[in-house]
């Protein structure tokens, strides 16, 4: 390639780049200036006074500025909502996982009647909207007596989670040989020997790309929690950082500090799967 | 083929999980909604469910608001297909060049579909604010508009930053699949397009868009079926408003069950989606090949 061809392409990234990271960028020059410096017209790009406000607000149970006479303010909730959504993320990821690595396993080694019926069930299930899901599971989950609790949510994701890591492990299964399984059990290994020792190891690669795309879908989830929970202490982040909006004014620092806080477990998680990424997507797509 | 038919307990006892969660987590569900969409349903009476036969139908296909909701649900999908399959096999095949710190532009170009939809929206929000936005304010700067634009409070507007909200998320879900088949092209093919004395242009007409056909149909039709159930992009962002402007079926159905009370009006929406989906459906089965062995995945 020519030098003034990559010069081009390489300035023509850049900008497109750009644009596309500006919104986060935003968010984090936002969450950083001091209330006065938000409201400001024309908008400065980068803080003059930076200030970490938001941020110890939200870290720090709302020492910084609670809203006189409004009781315990929404971002006193902050670091509980963390942790319910690492709490639900983790269990529909484990389910999911669990379930869908033995069918898959189970798929690609045995043959059953209605083998056929599986990929097609799997496609609709990965296909049909949360939105058709989430009411009839709401009005199990309220005779099962479990709404507003973290339980139920973690079966609301497991709605969604579940096609799409059956998909994936299924499709990595079939890409696995199985010759040396094949040759351990002809040296007396049993089944389940083989599946620990043998199988497991190997799958690691395609269990951990599948865990990460259902931990995704599940941290990034609103609707579920939305409609199943009602304690501001029960709440998913998703639902829970929708209630800064309650007041009669929008603190944006807040919001932004928020956002930035929201997206850095799933941007750690990114940095670790951008390989993992492309093979899962190669092996059917993902949710989306 | 010994190996496969033996030790068959094992291989029954690791698909029982499965058929137990296809039974309480895909097959329930969807039963559930069918029998909803037939009965009446008030969520603050669940005692009381009487069986209604078609009337939550006819009730959804005489709202006007059903099909304002449709026809932007139409609207919506369209524009953010289109622009998610032209900018995304523009940004692939930018991608696809051998250049140096390819693999950093990659990163950052995918980051966006795994932001949370309501980062997002928050972020939109901000960004399209009328009084301090920053749209606002460089369009002012660079001369494109003389007045502050009132993004999410004019519906012609409220769907544009929607859709914009879409394509900025989902258009990395293109990039990726493109650039995944983009990569599997013989660079043969391309060497003799060359000798031959074939330009760019004709190199991309003739051998980059028929190998990308395929998987660019699928591609196209699976965005078409998630992107017109989305509820979750619109109603973080403008609620369906101003006013019901940015409705689609899925914030109909949404609207009917939690806030009209009206569950099996909702379900019966809810079902009217899932056979448009299936229909969907069928198309991409068309389309890709599925279940085919050697295709499937």
């Amino acid at each position: 390639m020519k030098p003034w061809v990559a010069a081009i392409l390489y300035a023509v990234l850049g900008a497109i780049t750009f644009v596309v990271c500006f919104p986060l960028l935003w968010a984090i020059s936002t969450s950083l200036k001091p209330k006065d410096e938000i409201f400001r017209w024309p908008p400065t790009i980068w803080p003059e006074n930076i200030t970490f406000d938001a941020y110890r607000e939200l870290l720090f149970g709302g020492s910084v500025a609670s809203a006189p006479g409004a009781g315990v303010p929404p971002s006193a909730y902050f670091l509980t909502w963390f942790g319910n959504s690492i709490i639900v993320s983790i269990g529909s990821t484990v389910i999911s996982i669990t379930v869908a690595t033995l069918a898959a396993y189970s798929l690609t080694r045995f043959r059953f009647w209605g083998q056929r019926a599986v990929p097609y069930i799997a496609i609709l299930g990965y296909m049909v909207p949360s939105v058709i899901f989430v009411f009839p599971m709401f009005l199990t989950m309220v005779s099962l007596e479990l709404t507003d609790t973290l339980f139920s949510l973690i079966l609301g994701y497991v709605c969604i989670t579940l096609p799409f890591c059956l998909w994936l492990m299924w499709a990595f299964f079939r890409g696995v040989p199985i010759e040396i399984e094949e040759a351990a059990m002809v040296d007396g290994a049993t089944r389940l020997q083989v599946f620990r020792q043998i199988v497991l190891p190997v799958a690691l690669p395609g269990i951990i790309a599948a865990s990460i795309f259902s931990l995704i879908v599940s941290w990034n989830d609103y609707l579920f929690g939305r409609v199943f929970m009602n304690s501001m202490e029960n709440l998913p982040l998703t639902v829970g950082v929708m209630h800064f909006f309650d007041g009669t004014h929008v603190d944006w620092a807040l919001m932004m500090a928020s956002s930035v806080l929201m997206t850095l477990p799933m941007a750690i998680l990114f940095g670790f799967m951008q390989r993992h990424l492309v093979a899962g997507f190669g092996a059917g797509a993902v949710k989306g | 083929m010994k190996f496969r038919l033996s030790d068959r307990q094992v291989g029954v006892l690791f698909m029982l999980p499965l058929i137990l969660a296809v039974g309480i987590f895909l097959v329930w569900p969807i039963a559930e909604a069918v029998r909803l969409s037939f009965v009446r349903y008030n969520p603050l009476r669940p005692d009381d469910q009487p069986f209604v036969g078609l009337d939550n139908y006819v009730f959804v296909l005489e709202d006007p608001l059903f099909w304002e909701s449709f026809w932007q649900a139409i609207v919506w999908t369209g524009w953010s297909t289109v622009l998610q399959a032209v900018i995304g096999v523009g940004l692939a095949l930018l991608l696809h060049q051998p250049l140096k710190g390819m693999n950093a532009f990659r990163g950052l170009l995918l980051f966006p579909y795994i932001v949370p939809t309501v980062v997002i929206a928050l972020n939109w929000r901000w960004l399209f604010n009328s009084e301090i936005g920053i749209v606002n304010h460089l369009l002012l700067s660079v001369g494109v508009i003389d007045d502050k634009i009132a993004w999410l409070s004019t519906p012609s507007m409220a769907m544009a930053s929607a859709i914009m909200l879409n394509v900025w998320k989902y258009t990395p879900f293109v990039v990726i699949v493109v650039l995944a088949r983009l990569q599997t092209i013989p660079t043969e093919l391309y060497d003799a397009a060359r000798v031959d004395g074939a330009g760019v242009l004709r190199r991309f007409r003739d051998i980059t868009l028929p190998q990308l056909a395929e998987v660019l149909a699928v591609v196209i039709v699976f965005r078409t079926i998630w992107t017109f159930n989305k509820f979750e992009e619109i109603y973080l962002l403008t609620r369906g408003g101003p006013g019901t402007s940015t409705y689609n079926l899925a914030l109909y159905a949404f609207d009917q069950s939690i806030a009209n009370l009206r569950m099996g009006v909702g379900a019966a929406a809810g079902v009217i989606m899932l056979v448009l989906l299936l229909a969907g459906s069928m198309l991409y089965i068309r389309v890709s090949g599925f279940g085919r062995e050697d295709k499937a995945a």
